[in-house]
């Protein structure tokens, strides 16, 4: 799916990424952790196109990242939600496959009902973003970035804004979602959700990912000194 | 002569004598013609300018174009108005044949898009790179973002700014009687070199000018609790 040779992103003189490599296989559940300014976001971003790197390589698909015309092949969600504030529920959830031709009116708002059913939320879908709690819009920003049919999905803490009790909710639909098969890509710091979720961890210090393996590996058996003291806090 | 009798009189002669109303009805009728077309063309042009500097902002594309509309904001803004309807007349359009009305909507329009493009930006950058980021990840081309998500939120937002610049652009208007365009204030001066009162005249331009402002703030009030009764 994804392969990133020596990427490289500098903002400005700071370098923030420092030559990440990564491969990311087909239906892969990737947690990404480490410490506050380590670059997990800014690689994040790399990879749905929202930063261009520097120097480097990333592919998605066998194809240069740059060149893709599919934008919505690239799922994201983000810790701030990011719903588009002047539309209702259903809106936002039908506006892109609509007008990306992706698929006519009538089989978004099917398709966007049957999966405000499943999220227990079809009764919200004229509602606007700021009627819903927080965990009630990380939701629904989910279900729209699964409305395109994306081949991954990038979620950057998508529980961070969250309080305790919403942050179930949200993780559960995350595990949900990941029964599909689809690929996804997770910066977070519930390490429980990690563990059981991920099929690889990485782990992320500096701008260089230091460590990178199953959850067992990493959890039960750190090998780096930051890790260790990472996984202490 | 009572009081009375002297208000009358002067009313008669302000109004009636010679018809004169027509003078204050025709000159109403060209602040508000100015004003309108002037808004509107304000509001055209300074989405197009906003968009473009946004563009740039997002892209780095339309480098030019945005320097260009720099330059435009900053002179604009960095001059009287009463200049630039002058530089206008006497120096774009001298040899132009055009109607003088036209010149006034134009500096108007010209004027007003620059402080409607900061208007706009300001409000562009309210809202925050998230919904527009989350727009272009769903596979949204910028300007599907701009139509569908980001103008409507600001315009929302900015509606009681722009509120104020056509309040604004209507008393502005009033410059324009010093190129010969009878506005309502030029009406009331040349009513007044008739009747050799000021008082009268310039009295009921106030009120004109009061009635409308008034009309105006009311409408906006409307059009958001409108908005807001939509939104919630
Ligand atoms: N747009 C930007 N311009 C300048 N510097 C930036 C920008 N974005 C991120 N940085 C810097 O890059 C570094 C890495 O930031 P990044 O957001 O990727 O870290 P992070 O691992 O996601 O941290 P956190 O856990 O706090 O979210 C930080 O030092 C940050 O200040
Ligand atoms: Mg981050």
């Amino acid at each position: 799916m994804y392969e990133v040779k020596k990427l490289v992103k500098k903002f400005g003189k700071v370098e923030v990424l420092k030559k990440i490599d990564l491969v990311v296989e087909n239906g892969e559940k990737i947690v990404i952790i480490g410490p506050s300014g380590s670059g997990k976001s800014t690689l994040l971003r790399c990879l749905g196109r929202l930063e261009k790197a520097t120097s480097g390589k990333i592919n998605f698909c066998d194809k240069d990242i740059n060149k893709i015309s599919k934008t919505h092949e690239i799922g994201m969600v983000f810790q701030s939600f990011n719903l588009f504030e002047n539309l209702t529920v259903l809106e936002n959830i039908t506006l892109a496959p609509i007008k990306t031709k992706l698929m006519n009116k009538e089989t978004a708002i099917e398709k966007a009902k049957d999966y405000l059913k499943k999220i227990k939320l079809d009764d919200k879908e004229n509602a606007y973003p700021a009627d819903l709690s927080g965990g009630q819009k990380q939701r629904v920003a989910i279900i729209r970035a699964l409305m395109t049919d994306p081949k991954v999905i990038l979620f950057d803490e998508p529980t961070s804004a969250l309080d305790r009790e919403m942050i179930e909710e949200v993780l559960n639909l995350m595990e949900e979602v990941a029964k599909s098969g689809i690929t996804m890509i997770v910066v977070t710091h519930e390490l429980n959700f990690a563990y059981n979720f991920a099929t690889k961890i990485i782990f992320m210090d500096d701008g260089k990912i230091l460590e990178s393996g199953s959850p067992q590996e990493l959890f039960n058996n750190p090998q780096t000194e930051r890790l260790k003291e990472f996984l202490k806090n | 002569m009572s009081f009375f009798n002297e208000i009358g009189d002067m009313f008669y002669k302000t109004f009636i004598y010679e018809n004169r109303y027509l003078y204050f009805l025709d000159g109403l009728k060209n602040t508000l013609i100015i004003a309108l077309l002037a808004v509107i063309i304000g509001i055209v042009l300074g989405m197009v300018i906003s968009l473009i500097k946004d563009y740039n902002k997002e892209t780095k594309h339309l480098k030019v174009l945005t320097k260009i509309c720099d330059f435009y904001v900053y002179i604009i803004r960095g001059t009287p108005v009463l200049l630039q309807l002058m530089i206008l007349y006497y120096v774009v359009f001298k040899s132009i044949d055009i109607p003088i009305l036209l010149v006034g909507i134009l500096t108007f329009g010209l004027n007003s898009a620059a402080y409607v493009s900061e208007i706009i930006r300001s409000g562009i950058l309210s809202i925050g790179d998230g919904q527009k980021e989350a727009a272009k990840t769903l596979g949204l081309s910028y300007f599907q973002t701009m139509r569908y998500i980001i103008f409507p939120q600001v315009l929302r937002s900015m509606l009681p700014a722009l509120g104020n610049e056509f309040i604004t652009l209507l008393k502005d208007t009033s410059v324009a009687g010093y190129i010969g365009i009878v506005e309502l204030l030029k009406a009331s001066d040349i009513v007044s070199s008739r009747t050799y009162d000021y008082f009268f005249p310039l009295i009921v331009s106030a009120l004109i000018y009061l009635f409308f402002t008034f009309l105006l703030v009311r409408l906006m009030r409307m059009l958001e609790r409108k908005l807001n009764h939509v939104r919630s």
